[in-house]
């Protein structure tokens, strides 16, 4: 296996409609994450390696709608402290890194990859590899997950004078879409939503 | 991490986008080669390694036989694919596309691919070129194939919308529809990927599990085995 073509082919993954449900409420989490878009995206990213690991290894996972839409709950209320609790509202790490593990948790239990010849290896072979398999899970995630990457450079470039105009309007919209998420999947609906947006993303863009 | 810093990672993301896009535009070939290459499945890691290593060894003492003997040899003398985890019938499905069938159970005592796809899915599509030449080959001497169609998308769960896309795939073999997905998570659990494909033996025993695109020889060894030499 080769580690440049299983991350060319996560690459590949991030243009596909299969990836959108890790790419939604990640980039649903880089408009809530205030000022901490990096350490909330390396938390996302983060969780879903773990989780996505335990889950195509054979060793956890596959857990019920529900969990997982109260999974994607805390993250709406871990983003909602900063403006509740006032004391906080500093502290952007605070609500931006639990959230972000809470999130990218919660996004790869609900993530169903389309799987191309470099991933189908290593995921035929993950249940019997151990550290690596990990490891090679990470090359093909950084892949898959790059537009987030891009997504936290351009906010982390904007200037501060349009973040503080714009904050709470990216705040509203990214804890909505994650609440919508949430909401969604409590009753089974999350791929009909995810189908919408992707549906909408392709009419609109 | 200062804005000099994000723009290093920006032209990296860059270069290897470029890298990625030089690869996509290389084309089939290097996927196909690399596919090929890269033996994939649980059959595979199981049996079909095993037996690549025991080829190999009998190949280098008789690497002066013709190509032709050598191809029957190692279907012969292959071990035989290991039976795994059964799965259950394919239940509450929507109708079938391309059969009269109504039930796996139609096709008893013939070798069965399973595949699990949905017609929007990149990689399900490049596994069809693959599935054709299996089709035509094994085809008249028995075997049959199931695509079994489960929908990702809204658009993809429209039985009339599959059937076109049957149709401009040129998928020929029987499709079963899966639109609740029921047999999609029966049948893989915890472990759900489009495409994902089983071979049954003829007694329904699965003899073959693959994630993915690639391993297009392993399943062909494995489907020529189990029709030269039953289950």
């Amino acid at each position: 296996m080769s580690i440049s073509a299983l991350f060319g082919e996560g690459f590949e993954a991030a243009l596909l409609s299969c990836s959108l449900v890790l790419l939604v409420p990640g980039a649903a989490l880089a408009l809530a994450a205030r000022r901490a878009v990096i350490p909330g995206l390396a938390a996302f990213g983060v969780a879903v390696l773990a989780l996505s690991w335990l889950r195509f290894s054979d060793r956890g996972g596959g857990y019920p709608d529900l969990l997982i839409a109260a999974v994607l709950a805390l993250a709406v209320i871990a983003i909602a402290i900063p403006f509740i609790v006032t004391s906080f509202a500093k502290d952007a790490e605070l609500s931006s890194v639990p959230a972000g593990l809470l999130a990218g948790a919660a996004a790869a239990e609900l993530w169903r990859p389309c799987v191309g010849a470099e991933f189908g290896v290593l995921l035929n072979e993950l249940p019997d590899r151990g550290v690596s398999g990990f490891g090679l899970m990470g090359v093909y995630l950084i892949g898959a997950l790059s537009p987030l990457v891009v997504l936290g450079a351009i906010d982390h470039l904007l200037p501060e004078r349009i973040l503080d105009k714009v904050e709470t309007v990216w705040v509203a919209i990214g804890g909505g879409i994650l609440a919508l998420l949430a909401f969604a999947t409590a009753f089974g609906l999350h791929e009909s939503l995810i189908s919408k947006l992707f549906e909408w993303s392709v009419d609109n863009v | 991490m200062n804005r000099s810093q994000f723009f290093a990672i920006l032209v990296v993301i860059g270069v290897l986008g470029a890298l990625v896009a030089t690869r996509i535009q290389l084309g089939s070939e290097n996927d196909s080669a690399t596919s090929e290459a890269s033996p994939s499945s649980q059959q595979t890691d199981s049996a079909t390694n095993d037996d690549t290593t025991s080829d190999d060894a009998t190949s280098s003492e008789t690497s002066s036989d013709d190509t032709a003997n050598n191809e029957e040899a190692e279907v012969e003398s292959a071990d035989a694919p290991p039976v795994l985890d059964p799965k259950p019938a394919l239940a509450n499905l929507d109708g079938w596309i391309n059969t009269d069938a109504t039930s796996l159970d139609d096709f008893d005592g013939q070798v069965r691919v399973v595949e699990f796809w949905t017609f929007g899915c990149f990689n399900c599509r490049n596994r069809i070129s693959h599935t054709q030449e299996l089709y035509a080959e094994f085809q008249p001497q028995g075997l049959e194939i199931i695509g079994v169609h489960a929908p990702e998308f809204e658009r993809e769960r429209d039985p009339a919308a599959v059937e076109q896309a049957t149709v401009d795939l040129g998928v020929t073999w029987p499709v079963a529809l899966d639109t609740s997905k029921t047999n999609f998570r029966a049948w893989q659990e915890s472990r759900r990927f489009w495409p994902r494909v089983y071979v049954l033996d003829q007694n329904g025993d699965v003899r073959y599990d693959h994630i993915g695109e690639g391993d297009y020889d392993g399943l062909e060894e494995t489907v020529a085995y189990l029709i030269e030499n039953g289950p």
